[in-house]
Formats: structure tokens, C-alpha cells, sequence
């Protein structure tokens, strides 16, 4: 069985600053895992790399099999859209969002398929299922929520397609408590045939007994990829 | 000075100058880039639906002979070819123009620049190609007047009021309603998001420059009756686009909508007063333009909704 | 906010350096009146061949001097259209220097340049015709309409956005053609004026000696616009406005007020412009409307943009490209434009500021490239990265880290389990060559948290515990852990094991 992700030497930085040295480490079918480690050290450049957002990356990236990484100079995003259509969804830190859309326009901007654009409303319906806060909102101007919303919208659109592979930068930065625990619940009651998810996160009690593994990151390096632990 | 005529001249005015302003507007507001080859697209649309009726002539004539039937055929290949050619030419603005260095730095400047310099190149084409002879294109609205709610209306003018808002309506409902112009806003608003959202910027950016192509090459048909095609044809729409564009707010369709009614109006009513007359248009409209940029920097449209920086 | 901007490091060009010769290493002669140098030279002490040299550090005034003297030079032996086609090149290059200085130096992007030269030429063509105004005078008139004109055209700038305001003015020229031809007075001409007097006695006119002199006008022309170029740029007004340029609020913050300095350039260069304008209209002895024409106005446009918008370098570059090909092609026709907008349009899409900024640009490039891999290669604790490097002051420090990285990644490759057996059997004698190098290298660490071995006071023998050195003067070692090892060959490998792990860790 191929693994959904399998990350080889990657080294990427902006410019002359190196952030990521040397990663590697392999994703497999089901799997769910936490992206632990301190700010600034790296964890959203790796999401970055992978989808290709970076100044500059070498090594391998395969998703599915299928190679992405070693950006060149082609500028920042060029090569993102074909990797988001190749299976991944990515829920940035600090919520890219739309600010003059409709929530409903927003989710709807996350079904990029032909299937997932004709049944999107029934997605909607199951975005809403996940996060019923934004029923009621679901004409509402996403530029005027409050922060949990839009992290729940942000969210909820990756969710509208079905991707193979999930990442999820910093679903609890700036949210109270009792609404980040709602997020991360959401996201772990997703089904896991077939799908894989990296959840970036500082705050590791969120994680722990959740997810399958638990892979540091200190200055741009894998620190104690372990096996099955349970961080208490 | 009858004021029906006014009123309609002024209308059929303010059609054309807002096909050409909400061409700029939404280019600027969509990708971020000034389109000064908008005048380009003008001149070889006109010269293009000029060869094809030209060339078409014969055959229509041969067809339908001179009725009204055979007038409506020729209206509609030189209206479409004109759409097309102004499409075509928005696509190699968008490979020359936008592609190579839209996420470089500088890119308004440089677009402007390029924009520039394919207009520079686009009229000295033509004037190496076709002569600085004007041509004309066949009345495509036929002659006459009809009367409609006392007042009296040449063909021409109610074709052009009537198609220009019919287009410009299905347009902007388009923008709001398809899939695509929901893309093209997310872009807008968010490169990131959209570039997550599976949007490419690159191919949402051709639909909007041959969207506004294909009306600039609308407008040049439809002006081909009081504007004749020639290479220079270009330059004086690009500039009452331009500066209405300013006026509504660069960015806002609605005050491009706006402003193009109101300079439509107000160059109707300088040709008309007495002592004025025609000579003084241009300086009358620039010095309101400029009185009205003066006291709101950000033209009327700042008004209506949030103009992009 | 402003980009984040990382050091620029990399290697410096070549320099040309001069012997001194003589007691005094400088030059230290001023231009008369002022306390400005003639040339920038600096002097330095070469640590090498312990030598005094010297370089000249700015050598754009050589490169000036060279080229304007060629160009002086040249001329009396160049063919009558030729020489005319180098006065136009010098009229242009004058009007462009002076656009740059609107646009590069004070930020303000105007295209109504020609619309100030020809106002200028208009008002001062108008009063020599029409009221027999001296020529000298008529620069002065120039002058002033430029400056009136500009006053006009500045009022708008400050409310207007950068693009904005750059369409409008698009518009300006376009009025004043129109004005121009419904003046009553000049319909008969088509709305130009003819029959300008200017410093061209009549009978020279057409002639080469009047060609001769129409250049020397010209080229005087184009060295006072250069002179106004550096006079505001390098001096007071340009470096307020420089700091405005990087960073407005910072400016605004430390209380520059860039907006009167804007406007001050502004005025002063639309005043040059008006003389250039009553320039042009002496040179030609008339002046049209076509000077207002929006295609001359592409044409200046497209010099600039080709030479690089913001340097003078760039203008009379640019100007000097778009001149030979417009008037030196004549017979392409109506091509020659379309090679110029192409030209145009490479060095848009190609460069980030036109020819003169390549080299630059270039280098830049060669700058980030170089700093990529390096970053590429660095692992931590073998290379410096550049922005320590700044800081290093004994650059040997440098290399020896090299050096320490490469023997520590090869000691790492000895390290084997056998290796520790062989230790663990004999921490002293002879060992292998394998473990004799591993071993040197520990010996020879660095004092500061160097491990060693304390033997246990208190009646208690064959008892060691291990500690390390803090490396300061009177401060005791610390403990590192609490336990006790029997013998003294326990200890050592102890020490053994515990610098092998400090090794495989680094």
C-alpha cells in the first residue's frame, strides 16, 4: 500500500535563511498525526513546502506516489492548485478567507471537483453537521465573523472535497478554549478510510489520546518521531 | 435645444463610454492590472469586423439581398466579430501583459507599462498594415427613427442603449451568480485562499481580459457609426474610459456605471449649449473630472463600496 | 510593512586601486566656492603589501565625463543629419533627466511633462513673436510659465493617488492641444507659432554653422539639466526625499515633511522644463501642437522606461537607444515604433529597472543564488551563516569551524560498538588508530564543560564520580550525575561514553 505522503530530505527556506533541514518522514493511509513543536520552528513552513508555497525547497515530496516538492523559481502558489487537485486539503494558520463572501460562497469555493460543485449543497448541509454554529450563519459576510467562526469556516471548506491528505496548521491559535476543543473534536470525527491528517499544533494536551503519533519539530528538524504514544 | 434629443444622445453616450470603463474597472479590480492596450483592442476589433464585412458582402448581399433580414446577418457577424477579436486581443494582453510577472514586484507599474507599449505596437501595426486611411463599417442598425414615449430616437442610439445594457447586465449578473465569478472575486480577495481553494490565478485571469476585450471590440462596432475605424481610433475611447474608470473609482462597476452616465450626460449638454459647443467637450468633462477627483480622491465609487487599494 | 531584506553578502567586484605617490595619500583639492570634492577618493592601507593605495570610490563622475566629452568631441564631425539627430538626442535627454528627477527622486508620477515643455515653449514663442521679446528673455519667460504651469499641475498630486494622478495628466496634454488650436490667433497656422528669433542668426539657420551652434545649445542644455539632476538629488532636497522613498512614515515620523520637499522638485523641475521648452522652440524657430501629441509623449515614456525609471544614467541611456531607432531607422516606417514598444516591453517583463539597472539587477540575482545553496549546504555548526559572519571579527575562526565539522562527521563514522568494547577493555594504552584519533580529539576540547573525573574524599576509595570544568575562573566544577563508579577504569570509560554521545549528538 503506497503511503499517502513520504517526505525525503526536504530542506526549504526563504531566501538565505534555511528553516527546514533535512526532513523526512512517511504518512501512511489512516493515519492521523500531531505536528507538535514551539513557534517559529518550522511546523508552517513544512505545510507550506508540501503545498508548495515556499521561496525555495529541494528534495522529495510524493503524495500518493505522485512527486510535488522541489519547487523552483516559479513564483510562490504556481504549482498549488495541481497539488490541492492531486488530494490535499490545507487549512493555513490565520485562516485565508474570503472576507466579502457569504459563508455558503465560501464553502462553496472549497468543492473544486465537478461531483463536489453539483452536490454542494448536501456538503454544505454536512460542513454545517460538523460545526452546527454556522447554520445560522450561512449568509453571513465571513469578513464579519468572529475568530472560531472563520476558523471553523476555513476548516469547513477543506472539508467540502474530499482529499486524501489533511493539513491542519494551528486549528486552536486564538480561540477560546471550550471553541477549540468543538474544532478539534470536528476534525477527529471525520472518517479515516482512506484519508490521512497532520494536525500542526502548539497545545499538545489537545492532541494527546487522539491522534495515532506525535512527531516533534525543534528548529526546523524531526525531533522524536516515536511510536504509539500517548502524551499526558 | 430639445431635450428629448438631449437625453437620448446623452444616453447613447454614456452606453459607450460604460462599456469601455467597466472594460477597466473590472480588470483593475479583478487582477490588479491597468489596461492602457484597451484602445488596441478597439482599433483592431474595428479592423477586423471591418475585413469580415468587407469580405462578407457579396455573400450577404447575394443571399438576402438588401432587406432588413440581411441587415440584421451583417449586424450580427460584425458585432461577433468584433467580440471575438477584442477577446483575442484580451488573451495576448494576458500572455504578454499579466502572465509573465504577475506575482513579480511592481506590478501595476509594469503592467501599465506593458499595456503601453502593446498599444504603441498594436497602432503602429495597423497604421504599417492598413494605412492611416479611416475606413467604415456598414450601418448596422439601419437608418431611421422610430418614436417611442414622444420622443425620437435614431435606430443606431436605441441599439446601442438597449445592447449595451442587455451586455453589460448579463455581465455583471454573471460575475455574481456563476461559478467562475464567484473564483474570480475569491482571487480578489484572498490569493491564498484561493490558490488552497484549488483557483488558479492564471486561469481566472484570462476569462476576465477576454471578457473585457471582447467589450472593448463590442464597443468599437457599436461607436463604428460616429467613430471611424482608423489606427489612432483607440486612443480617444481609452481615455474617456480611463478617466470615467478614475471617476467611478477604479474598481467600482457600479461608479463606472455611474460616472459614465453622468460624463455621457454632461458632454451631451457642453455640445449643446450655445456658446460652448463641441470644441469645449473634452476640456468641460476633464475639469469636472479633475474638480470631482479633487474632492473625493477616490472617485464616486468610494461611495458605493470599497474600491481595491 | 516593508520586506524583510536580508544582508546582501556575497563577493565584492574587483577594484581598481592607484599607488600613492607624493606625502599627502588625497587628493584634497575643492571645487572653487564650495566644499564639495572634485572626485571621491578614498585611501586605505592594504594589510598585504603594507602599502598606502587609493581607490576612487563613486566612478560614475569619470564615466559623465568621459561620455559627454566623446559626444563634444564627435560632433563637428558628424554629417549635417546626424548632427541634428544628436541635438534632438540631447533636447530629449535634458527633458527626460528632468522627468526622472519628477519621477525617481520626488515619487510623483507624472506624464504631463510635455504639456510644461510646451506651455514654456508656447509662452515664450508667443511673447519673442508677438511682442519682440530678446531671446535671452525668452528662457527666462520659459521659465516661468514652466514654474506657473507646474504650480498648477502639483495641486492635484497631493490629493491623487500615484496611478491616478499618472492618467490624469495623461488627459493635460490632450487640453492643451486642443487650446492651443482654438486660439484664435494661431488657426491661420494650425494653431503653431512660427517665425521664433532665436540664438540662431537668420542667415545660419539650415546651415551647418547654425546646425553647429543648435547643438552646442543643445548640449549646454542637456549639462544644466544634468547639473539640476545631481544639484537636487545628491543635496538636501533628495535625501529628505530618499527617506520618504524607503520608508513615508518613518519620515513623516522624524518630522521630514517630504510633501513640501515633493512639490519644492517639482516646481523647480517643471521651471527647467519650460526653459527646455523655450529651447525647443528656438532650435526649430517654431513650435506646433504636435509636441503635445500623445504619441511624442509614448515615445519620451518608452525612453525612460527602456533607460530605467529614477537614475539620470537610465534617462540619457534610454534616450539615446529610442533616438537611433526612431530617427536613425526612418526608412522602416512605421515599424521602427513597433521595435521600440517591443523593446519597451522586454525590459519590462525582463528587468526590475530598465538597462541601467541590470548590471545590478544581475548581480542580485548571482547575490541570492549564491546564498541559497550556501544555505542549501550549511548544516548546523559547520558553516557560518552570512549574518554571523558580519560579526566575526577573526574570520580564521571561521574556517576552523569548517575544519571541526568535517573531523567531527568523520569521527562519527569511526564510532563503533567495538570501538567502546576496545575502550571498555583498556581506557589507557595502546588502542587502536580509530580510537587514538577519537581519543585525541576529546583531549583536546575546549576547557569549558570538559568532562573529568573527581575522586571521593572522605575514606572512601576506588570511588569517582565525574564532573565538568565550568571554564571560568574560580568557579567550581559541576556534577553531572550522582553516580559512583568502582575504578578508575570505570570512570574513564564513563567519560568515554558520555563524550562519544556528546559527539554523536552535535
Amino acid at each position: 500500500m503506497v503511503d499517502m505522503l513520504k517526505v525525503e530530505g526536504l530542506t526549504a527556506g526563504y531566501g538565505p535563511l534555511r528553516v527546514l533541514h533535512d526532513i523526512s518522514f512517511k504518512v501512511a493511509e489512516g493515519e492521523r498525526i500531531g505536528l507538535v513543536g514551539l513557534n517559529g520552528h518550522g511546523k508552517t513552513t513544512l505545510f507550506r513546502a508540501i503545498s508548495s508555497q515556499v521561496g525555495w525547497q529541494s528534495g522529495s515530496v510524493q503524495l500518493m506516489g505522485l512527486e510535488v516538492g522541489g519547487s523552483r523559481s516559479t513564483g510562490p502558489g504556481r504549482r498549488t492548485p495541481a497539488i490541492v487537485r492531486a488530494g490535499l486539503a490545507m487549512a493555513p494558520q490565520g485562516d485565508a478567507i474570503f472576507p466579502g463572501l457569504t459563508v455558503a460562497q465560501h464553502l462553496d469555493c472549497g468543492a473544486y471537483t465537478p461531483i463536489a460543485w453539483r452536490e454542494r449543497k448536501r456538503r454544505r448541509e454536512m460542513v454545517f453537521d460538523i460545526f452546527p454554529p454556522l447554520r445560522k450563519l450561512e449568509q453571513a459576510l465571513v469578513g464579519r465573523l468572529s475568530g472560531g467562526e472563520r476558523r471553523m469556516v476555513s476548516v469547513g471548506r477543506a472539508l467540502m472535497v474530499e482529499a486524501k491528505l489533511y493539513l491542519i496548521d494551528e486549528p486552536s491559535l486564538g480561540l477560546a478554549p471550550k471553541i477549540s476543543t468543538s474544532v478539534i473534536e470536528a476534525l477527529f470525527s471525520l472518517p479515516q478510510d482512506g484519508r490521512a491528517m497532520i494536525i500542526a499544533e502548539q497545545n499538545v494536551a489537545l492532541l494527546s489520546g487522539r491522534v495515532d503519533r506525535m512527531v516533534g519539530m525543534h528548529a526546523g528538524r524531526l525531533r522524536g518521531d516515536v511510536g504509539h504514544v500517548s502524551l499526558h | 435645444m430639445d431635450l428629448s434629443i438631449l437625453l437620448v444622445y446623452g444616453l447613447s453616450l454614456a452606453a459607450i463610454y460604460g462599456l469601455m470603463a467597466i472594460g477597466i474597472s473590472l480588470l483593475w479590480s479583478s487582477i490588479g492590472m491597468i489596461n492602457m492596450a484597451h484602445g488596441a483592442s478597439f482599433a483592431v476589433s474595428g479592423y477586423a469586423a471591418w475585413a469580415v464585412s468587407t469580405a462578407a458582402k457579396p455573400l450577404i448581399l447575394a443571399a438576402f439581398g438588401k432587406t432588413l433580414s440581411g441587415t440584421i446577418v451583417m449586424a450580427g457577424l460584425c458585432l461577433s466579430t468584433g467580440a471575438l477579436s477584442g477577446a483575442i486581443m484580451g488573451g495576448l494582453i494576458y500572455l504578454l501583459a499579466f502572465l509573465p510577472i504577475h506575482d513579480k514586484p511592481n506590478f501595476a507599474v509594469r503592467s501599465l507599462i506593458v499595456t503601453l507599449a502593446i498599444n504603441m505596437a498594436s497602432v503602429q501595426a495597423l497604421l504599417w498594415a492598413f494605412g492611416p486611411k479611416q475606413k467604415s463599417l456598414p450601418k448596422i442598425f439601419g437608418m431611421g427613427k422610430i418614436e417611442f414615449l414622444g420622443l425620437s430616437v435614431r435606430y443606431d442610439q436605441l441599439g446601442t442603449i438597449i445592447g449595451t445594457t442587455v451586455i453589460l447586465g448579463l455581465l455583471l449578473f454573471w460575475l455574481k451568480v456563476s461559478r467562475k465569478g464567484l473564483e474570480i472575486r475569491a482571487m480578489m480577495q484572498s490569493p491564498e485562499g484561493a490558490v488552497l481553494s484549488a483557483i488558479s490565478v492564471r486561469w481566472t485571469a484570462l476569462p476576465v481580459t477576454m471578457l473585457t476585450g471582447a467589450l472593448a471590440g463590442l464597443a468599437a462596432v457599436l461607436l463604428s457609426q460616429t467613430i471611424f475605424v482608423s489606427p489612432t481610433s483607440g486612443a480617444v475611447p481609452l481615455i474617456k474610459g480611463l478617466t470615467i474608470a478614475l471617476l467611478g473609482g477604479l474598481g467600482s462597476v457600479p461608479g463606472a456605471v455611474a460616472g459614465a452616465v453622468i460624463i455621457g450626460f454632461l458632454e451631451a449638454i457642453i455640445g449643446a449649449v450655445p456658446f460652448l459647443g463641441q470644441r469645449y467637450v473634452l476640456f468641460g468633462t476633464f475639469l469636472f473630472i479633475i474638480t470631482i477627483l479633487i474632492i473625493r480622491p477616490r472617485g464616486i465609487g468610494g461611495l458605493l463600496d470599497k474600491a481595491r487599494k | 510593512m516593508t520586506e524583510k531584506t536580508f544582508f546582501q553578502i556575497g563577493q565584492r567586484p574587483q577594484e581598481v586601486t592607484l599607488p600613492v605617490s607624493g606625502s599627502e595619500p588625497l587628493d584634497r583639492r575643492r571645487l572653487p566656492f564650495t566644499r564639495r570634492h572634485l572626485l571621491k577618493w578614498r585611501s586605505r592601507l592594504n594589510p598585504k603589501t603594507l602599502r598606502q593605495e587609493r581607490i576612487l570610490a563613486d566612478k560614475k563622475p569619470l564615466w559623465w565625463a568621459i561620455a559627454l566629452v566623446f559626444l563634444a568631441l564627435s560632433a563637428p564631425f558628424l554629417s549635417n543629419s546626424a548632427l541634428t539627430v544628436v541635438s534632438i538626442f540631447c533636447i530629449f535627454s535634458a527633458i527626460n533627466v528632468l522627468w526622472t528627477l519628477i519621477i525617481g527622486t520626488a515619487g510623483i508620477f507624472s506624464l504631463a511633462t510635455l504639456a510644461v515643455v510646451g506651455i514654456g515653449a508656447y509662452c515664450s514663442a508667443a511673447l519673442n513673436v508677438y511682442l519682440g521679446l530678446p531671446w535671452p528673455l525668452m528662457f527666462l519667460a520659459g521659465g516661468l510659465s514652466g514654474l506657473v504651469a507646474g504650480g498648477l499641475l502639483a495641486l492635484p498630486s497631493t490629493r491623487l493617488d500615484g496611478l491616478y494622478y499618472a492618467l490624469l495628466t495623461m488627459g493635460v496634454a490632450e487640453i492643451c492641444r486642443v487650446f492651443v488650436q482654438l486660439l484664435k490667433p494661431l488657426t491661420p497656422c494650425n494653431g503653431s507659432i512660427n517665425n521664433v528669433i532665436g540664438f540662431i542668426p537668420r542667415d545660419w539657420v539650415l546651415q551647418r554653422p547654425g546646425l553647429l551652434l543648435g547643438f552646442a545649445g543643445a548640449f549646454v542644455l542637456l549639462l544644466l539639466s544634468l547639473l539640476v539632476f545631481r544639484i537636487v538629488n545628491s543635496e538636501r532636497l533628495g535625501m529628505l526625499l530618499q527617506t520618504a522613498r524607503e520608508d513615508e512614515d518613518f519620515a513623516q515620523a522624524a518630522g521630514i515633511d517630504y510633501r513640501k520637499a515633493r512639490m519644492q522638485v517639482f516646481l523647480i523641475s517643471s521651471a527647467g522644463l519650460g526653459v527646455i521648452g523655450a529651447f525647443y522652440a528656438q532650435y526649430y524657430g517654431s513650435i506646433s501642437p504636435a509636441i503635445f501629441s500623445l504619441d511624442q509623449l509614448m515615445l519620451l515614456f518608452a525612453m525612460i522606461v527602456i533607460g530605467g525609471l529614477g537614475r539620470a544614467e537610465g534617462a540619457v541611456i534610454g534616450t539615446a537607444i529610442v533616438v537611433l531607432i526612431d530617427k536613425g531607422l526612418l526608412d522602416l516606417g512605421p515599424l521602427r515604433i513597433l521595435l521600440v514598444a517591443a523593446i519597451m516591453l522586454l525590459v519590462t517583463l525582463w528587468t526590475n529597472n530598465g538597462i541601467a539597472g541590470a548590471r545590478e539587477q544581475f548581480r542580485s540575482w548571482r547575490r541570492r543564488k549564491q546564498s541559497e545553496a550556501r544555505a542549501r549546504r550549511t548544516e548546523k555548526g559547520g558553516d557560518v551563516m552570512p549574518e554571523e559572519a558580519i560579526e566575526i571579527h577573526d574570520k580564521q575562526a571561521i574556517y576552523y569551524r569548517r575544519f571541526d565539522k568535517r573531523l567531527r562527521d568523520h569521527l562519527k563514522t569511526l564510532i563503533t560498538p567495538e570501538m567502546i568494547a576496545e575502550h571498555h577493555r583498556s581506557p589507557l594504552g595502546q588502542h587502536s588508530d580509530g580510537l587514538s584519533r577519537v581519543l585525541n580529539y576529546f583531549r583536546r576540547g575546549d576547557v569549558t564543560d570538559k568532562y573529568a573525573i573527581i575522586r571521593q574524599s572522605g575514606g572512601q576509595f576506588h570511588a569517582y564520580k565525574i564532573v565538568a570544568f565550568s571554564g571560568v575562573r574560580g568557579a567550581p566544577p559541576r556534577l553531572v550525575d550522582d553516580r559512583i563508579h568502582e575504578g578508575i577504569n570505570e570512570a574513564y570509560h564513563a567519560v568515554f561514553l558520555l563524550r562519544v554521545n556528546d559527539l554523536m549528538e552535535s
